[in-house]
């Protein structure tokens, strides 16, 4: 592990295989602005996108300095809460970031709602707002959805969701770059409830784990115990004439607890006379979407929802606001924010925390910071709103009914898939080494790796990329054996490989191969025996022939470039594109074009082919001191060793090259590969091109 | 070294009939879709069921009955038993028609091809796949993946891929590329070169398709022009396929224009129906979604359509002009045919198809041209028996479980006889002696026993009645005897147990359809043929949400499958396609008969290598659209596991090889790329490109075919020796790669 900024990491070359980065930008060793940054083989994953509800503005946001955005391909959503989706507008709006951005379509259609409803009550100034309602709308145009089980491939990254449980259309992302498997359960519950499923096991088994762990080493009640102990606090304070607060987020949790409240009230009529209000137009905004997603629910509620929608209460009103609420008797109220940081719940337990018959019950997880972390310590004295302190009387219930997975669940979780990488996020530090602690005793082989990156802090993984091609067409119709050779074109789609002829490049893949022909016409007004003298001067093979229908004379110049004589004025030159032939073609049009600026030059051919005989051994020569010049930049340190041979010094390390072979011997693999190759392509740059090129 | 892949169609080859075709991969047997047709005429099934016990795994694509029907049948009778894959739509709305096939068949006919019992436990198995979920066959299927993609069509609709080592067989019928108010168009143009395509040539020969916009206006007015005479509308629809489509055109007209003519949607299951549609966003257009999304609006929350769900509540609507959508389409059966039968001679009504009738059905009688004056149709009913006839049904009855019983106990002795001397180990769970039931079971229909010995399995090894003993061991340890702690936990379960109503399998089903299941009174069918003067209109539109056939060939040509399987049409659009396709996409078109196998393993030849990192260091790839290439030159050599091989660099220097150009050139984009290099450019004739001056270019060999199935483009650029030609040329080898 090592920390430094992301930014600048080069990308070293892989010792034991590539490396696969971990980095959360928030939510390590805390709860809150979950994000977590994931990138392997060039591909980069950002998973969900929060804020930090303690804080506010830029503060709030996850460390985006970190990452460049622009470089992130796939950005996937959880699930709608703010600590996992609210700075969603600002990363699409307000960064350089241009991949693409998927979550479930429950998901998208609610945080539209609730991000609109965050604005609006945040009473931030101006210069804090991460971003306005236009920004949301906007973004809305940006996310794309995703299906449960549907497997969507951007960029070669492959990936698909599972159902979280935790609250309606929660998801947890599967990524699969190369055959690496990446799974990040946001926030997840393996308990069946009154409308959600339990998060599924995922068919395979992750290499990598990013698991949260909200609830550290704790085991949560049974529910049933759970649900009694809520009603039960419920029913003492208002048959006691107390009034009950339950601060609650709006969305997810909330629908449960109504459901319980709803059914309770049904089966206990003497409490038909006091009223439970629900205090939240977001939450009613929101109802039709529980209505259309019942795919997502589970099938007791599919079943309900055959005779009558769960989800319209009897026995519960909603309110709109503070004054629409008459305070004159017992009651039951839910109001938003659930951490009582401002807003109606807030209000409402300014007005009634000292009075000691009435109670307030906290129904989830408690963000470190917020007025309902504190007050569960139950202090003497709460500071109010408006500055003044006051006693904190009312009782305080704490009864989780929050859907994050318990010890329980987390170690049968991770048991049944045995990924040999766990990286724990979206929990505070203490809770989180309890957690690790007790996990490595219940994986005490040692071939679990434990991380716990704090914010900003990569986790570094190495993953042995085995390569695999598959040889069609043509080109495997005999497997070949050991020493053969292969040839043939690579095409790389994804992280697939397929090696195969140039003919079947059509057949196999959407590319297509072309052959360009060229023709182009010259002036030229000479006599064409001249032209073929010359080019047989040049030239090893030219071929004369007479086209047939014409009767004009033609030349085929290194069986690449036909010549004919199109007129008495003009010839013309026809070949097919390839590097040698342009450059074939090429010299023929100087040599035509030479001849018709100045005739009579023949003669002196013959002296040409006295130099040629020379200019053999001067080139010898001259290629040999390239070689060396060239090597000399490459490795620095070669000498002429003896037998002729080039000795090279990198370091401590020594190859010998036989110049005439090109037979390297070093101890060293690495360097005695690279001067190969290196003599290798030396070689073929210094030497004439060879034209059997078939 | 090919996957192995045949392909036998069992029924809907050269003709219309309903679809089924059985597909073996590496000896993994497919049933693709299970259809039947609305006469219900077993001997269609007869090469299913020859096979029906072979096969390993069912998928559907669309939920109606051409594509399904036959489930429950084949289920039941024909011995099938493998696993079941549809889309959750697919699933549902399938099993809604169905019910509606059986209780609109209940109503006219002694029908017992299938019960209600039978339809239900036919789907309860389904398993029920997202659209592009890479689903792992597990056991036999072992490295077999399927996934259903977007068809288009039908909610739910499906085309499927079976991969299997890489290698894609594509089933694609009845799709639709052109996207729909309800509807996404098709995915399939995502699938390029798999090695198989099954697909239709049902609309091979049907080309003039009109513009979406232009239909819906016909169809609107011609439905209006009626109304406003005072005439009502019949649209015979099928129960929850395309009518959806129908009913979204009909409420977004009536929002739109507030008409005042209510609209009757009349099937069994119609309310039920539109329940389950409305939850089913997810697989709906973007559109809807979107609309969802951003301001909650459930498309399918019909404000102007009354969803009837039998007839005398229709008889009881107020009287006036009005638009009925009933089931079936084919006429044959269903509120539909009672409709038709009542309006048929009144001339200011009008039956509106929307789709093409099944064949041999009233529909598609009423569809040919000149229609038909009378038609000569046999009306059936169900009425209770009553007097003597019931006597004697009762008598009949008891006769028959008389008859029964003593036959079930004569069976058991036989059987008892055969295991008396085996060993004693089975542990019979119940026994019951179906005698002494005889006298409870005797009042009711026979169905009726089938429940009160549900849950215990019949004795076959007993001698006498007796109730079921279980030798109690427990084990003891020192603390006492082993208990098992989850024997005393409190059932989470049991609480919510309250609140749980007790449903039948699916929770909902119509109050008519529950009394209709539940009674038992015995009634009998009584028939009378009527000649029934045609008097009204009959129109006919194209509402059937299919690819037309200009676009089925185009939609091939792209895909260009290495083979292709041609099905589901009549034998002159077969033949009109097969020839098509055999000239312009791929040399290998199979259109096989019923009964026949063809053998689609690919010829391909290929094997997998591993590729070295000393390779691949030296690799350069070069990018083009969304694949990289390049060119390599390697030894084999092995790897450490021996059992594949792994490519290395070559030793010494490659030979060289010729140079290939990779790349698409598209002259009219070409075109585009050198104006914006600020050259003059335009069409000369014969597709050549006039480049400056002098310079032209143009595509030599066979043309005109898109895929690339035709081999290297050959490209010719010619002009005088210039500069302006080597400038040209520089721009279109930019557009290459050469490797």
């Amino acid at each position: 592990m090592e920390s430094s900024s992301l930014k600048r990491r080069e990308q070293p070359m892989s010792r034991d295989g590539d490396q696969l980065i971990i980095t959360p930008l928030g939510a390590g060793n805390e709860v809150g602005r979950s994000c977590v940054y994931m990138s392997f083989r060039g591909k980069t994953v950002l998973f969900d996108c929060g804020i930090h509800p303690a804080y506010s503005g830029m503060a709030a946001l996850p460390y985006f300095d970190e990452i460049d955005p622009s470089t992130v391909d796939v950005l996937l959503i959880t699930h709608f809460h703010v600590d996992h989706a609210a700075s969603l507008p600002y990363f699409l709006e307000k960064t350089t970031f241009k991949g693409r951005v998927f979550m479930t379509h429950a998901t998208k259609a609610i945080y539209k709602l609730l991000l609109t409803d965050y604005v609006k009550v945040s009473k931030v100034s101006v210069e804090d707002m991460l971003f306005d309602e236009q920004d949301i709308n906007k973004s809305m145009d940006k996310i794309e959805v995703i299906d449960f089980h549907q497997t969507v491939e951007v960029n070669g990254i492959k990936f698909w969701c599972y159902t979280a449980g935790h609250v309606l259309g929660a998801a947890m992302f599967m990524v699969d770059i190369a055959g690496v498997r990446i799974l990040y359960t946001g926030d997840y519950s393996r308990e069946e409830d009154r409308h959600l499923r339990a998060a599924e096991l995922p068919q395979f088994s992750p290499d990598i784990c990013i698991i949260e762990s909200t609830s550290g080493v704790q085991l949560h009640q049974p529910r049933h115990i759970r649900e009694k102990r809520f009603t039960d606090a419920i029913r003492s304070t208002v048959l006691g004439g107390g009034r009950v607060l339950i601060p609650a987020f709006a969305l997810g949790r909330a629908q449960e607890l109504l459901l319980i409240l709803d059914e309770y009230w049904a089966n206990h009529s003497e409490l038909h006379n006091i009223p439970i209000y629900y205090a939240s137009p977001l939450a009613k905004k929101c109802m039709a979407v529980y209505q259309t997603y019942i795919l997502s629910m589970n099938d007791r509620i599919r079943n309900q929802f055959a005779n009558s929608n769960p989800f319209v209460f009897k026995h519960i009103s909603a309110l709109n606001s503070i004054d629409d609420f008459r305070d004159v008797g017992p009651s039951v109220v839910m109001a938003s924010p659930g951490g009582l940081q401002s807003g109606f719940s807030r209000q409402l337990f300014d007005i009634w925390c000292s009075d000691k018959k009435n109670s307030c019950i906290i129904p989830g997880y408690m963000v470190e910071g917020t007025l309902a972390k504190k007050i569960v310590n139950e202090p003497k004295e709460v500071t109010l709103m408006n500055g003044l302190t006051a006693p904190l009387n009312m009782q305080v219930h704490y009864v989780s009914f929050s859907a994050h997975a318990d010890y329980a669940q987390t170690s049968t979780f991770l048991k049944e898939l045995m990924p040999p990488n766990i990286v724990l996020v979206h929990g505070e530090a203490n809770e989180m080494m309890r957690l690790k602690q007790k996990l490595l005793t219940e994986f005490p082989d040692g071939n679990t790796k434990i991380m716990t990156p704090k914010n900003c802090e990569s986790v570094e993984l190495y993953f042995n990329s085995e390569k695999m091609a598959k040889t069609i067409g043509r080109l495997a119709e005999k497997t070949p054996g050991v020493g053969d050779t292969v040839s043939g074109i690579l095409v790389k789609k994804g992280f697939t490989y397929q090696i195969m002829a140039p003919d079947d490049l059509h057949v196999f893949s959407q590319l297509s191969t072309a052959t360009v022909t060229q023709r182009i016409t010259i002036p030229f007004s000479g006599a064409f025996g001249v032209i073929t003298h010359r080019l047989g001067k040049i030239f090893e093979t030219v071929e004369a022939s007479t086209n047939e229908e014409t009767g004009l004379p033609a030349l085929k110049v290194h069986e690449r470039v036909t010549v004919k004589q199109e007129s008495e004025k003009h010839i013309s030159l026809q070949w097919s594109s390839d590097p040698i032939s342009d450059m074939v073609s090429d010299s023929v049009v100087a040599l035509v074009l030479n001849i018709s600026r100045e005739v009579p030059k023949i003669t002196v051919k013959e002296e040409e082919e006295e130099e040629a005989v020379k200019s053999e051994e001067e080139n010898g020569k001259k290629v040999e001191k390239v070689v060396y010049a060239l090597l000399v930049s490459l490795f620095g340190d070669v000498k002429m060793g003896e037998n002729g041979k080039l000795v090279i010094r990198v370091d401590e390390n020594v190859a010998q090259l036989d110049r005439e072979s090109g037979d390297v011997e070093s101890e060293h693999e690495g360097l005695k590969e690279r001067v190969r190759l290196a003599y290798q392509r030396i070689q073929s740059a210094v030497k004439p091109i060879p034209l059997s090129a078939e | 070294m090919g996957t192995s892949v045949q392909v036998t169609p069992l029924c809907g080859v050269y003709n219309e009939n309903p679809l089924s075709y059985l597909v073996s991969i590496d000896g993994f047997n497919f049933l693709l879709d299970c259809g039947w047709n609305d006469l219900f005429d077993p001997s269609l099934l007869e090469p299913l069921s020859r096979v029906a016990s072979t096969i390993d795994a069912v998928l559907l694509s669309h939920p109606d009955t051409l594509h399904l029907g036959a489930l429950p049948y084949a289920m039941k009778q024909l011995g099938l038993s493998a696993p079941v894959y549809a889309t959750e739509p697919v699933h549902r709305l399938g099993l809604l028609t169905m019910y509606d096939q059986y209780l609109s068949r209940k109503q006219v006919s002694d029908f017992d091809l299938f019960t209600l019992d039978d339809i239900d436990s036919a789907f309860q198995n389904v398993i029920r796949l997202t659209y592009s979920q890479n689903f792992h066959l597990p056991g036999k299927g072992e490295g077999i993946v399927i996934a259903p993609h977007v068809a288009g069509h039908m909610l739910g609709g499906s085309i499927w891929k079976i991969t299997k080592d890489g290698e894609e067989v594509i089933y694609a019928v009845d799709y639709n590329h052109r996207k729909e108010r309800h509807l996404n168009g098709t995915g399939l143009q995502s699938f390029v070169r798999p090695a198989v395509l099954i697909t239709d040539a049902y609309h091979a020969l049907y080309t003039n398709q009109t513009a979406r916009q232009q239909r819906d206006k016909e169809f609107l007015d011609t439905i209006s022009k009626h109304l406003e005479v005072g005439g009502n509308v019949l649209l015979p629809v099928d129960t929850a396929g395309r009518v959806l489509e129908l009913l979204l055109i009909l409420e977004q007209h009536w929002s739109q224009r507030g008409f005042g003519f209510p609209i009757y949607f009349l099937t069994y299951v119609s309310s039920s129906t539109i329940d389950y549609v409305k939850s089913f966003l997810e697989w709906m257009s973007d559109s809807i979604s979107k609309s969802f999304e951003t301001s909650r609006d459930n498309a399918f929350l019909l404000r102007h359509v009354t969803l009837l769900i039998n007839k005398t509540d229709l008889d009881n609507a107020p009287p006036g002009p009005k638009i009925v959508l009933a089931s079936m389409a084919s006429l044959e059966a269903g509120f539909a045919r009672d409709i038709f039968v009542e309006w048929a001679n009144d001339p200011r009504n009008l039956v509106l198809f929307t789709e093409t009738g099944q064949f041999g059905t009233l529909a598609r009688m009423l569809q040919s041209a000149p229609p038909p004056k009378f038609v000569k149709v046999t009306m059936s009913k169900r009425v209770p028996l009553a007097g003597e006839e019931l006597i004697a049904y009762e008598e009949e009855q008891n006769r028959l479980k008389r008859e029964e019983a003593l036959r079930a106990s004569l069976a058991k002795e036989e059987e008892t006889k055969a295991i008396l001397g085996a060993d004693d180990n089975a542990s019979e769970p119940m026994v019951i002696d179906t005698t002494t039931t005889h006298d409870v079971v005797s009042s009711h229909g026979p169905a009726y026993k089938d429940v009160l010995i549900d849950g215990f399995d019949p004795p076959s090894s007993s001698l006498a009645p007796m109730f079921p003993f279980f030798d109690n061991t427990a084990e003891w340890d020192e603390f006492g005897e082993i208990i098992n702690p989850d024997d005393y936990k409190i059932n989470d379960e049991d609480m919510d147990r309250g609140a749980m109503h007790s449903g039948d399998v699916d929770g909902r089903l119509d109050e008519a359809t529950a009394s209709l299941m539940l009674d038992t009174r015995p009634s009998k069918v009584i028939s009378n043929e009527l000649i029934v003067t045609v008097s009204c209109s009959l129109v006919k539109m194209d509402y059937e949400g299919r690819s037309d056939g200009r676009s089925i060939k185009s939609m091939i040509a792209h895909v260009s499958p290495l083979k292709l399987v041609l099905v589901h049409a009549i034998a002159e659009a077969t033949e009109h396609l097969k020839q098509h396709c055999l000239n312009s996409i791929c040399p290998h078109v199979y259109a096989p008969q019923i009964g026949e196998t063809v053998d689609v393993t690919s010829d391909l030849c290929a094997y997998k290598v591993q590729l070295s990192e000393k390779l691949m260091s030296n690799v350069i790839f070069k990018k083009l659209g969304d694949s990289e290439v390049a060119w390599v030159d390697s030894a084999v050599g092995n790897t450490e596991s021996d059992t594949t091989r792994s490519l290395l660099p070559l030793p010494s220097a490659a030979s060289p090889h010729k140079p290939v150009l990779v790349g698409d050139l598209k002259i009219a984009d070409f075109k585009q790329f050198l104006s914006s290099k600020g050259v003059q450019v335009e069409f000369a004739g014969g597709g050549a490109l006039r480049c400056g001056e002098y310079v032209t270019l143009r595509k030599v060999g066979p043309t005109g075919q898109k895929g690339g199935a035709s081999g290297p483009q050959q490209i010719l650029i010619e002009g005088p020796l210039c500069e302006d030609y080597y400038k040209i040329r520089d721009y279109l080898y930019s557009q290459f790669y050469l490797l």
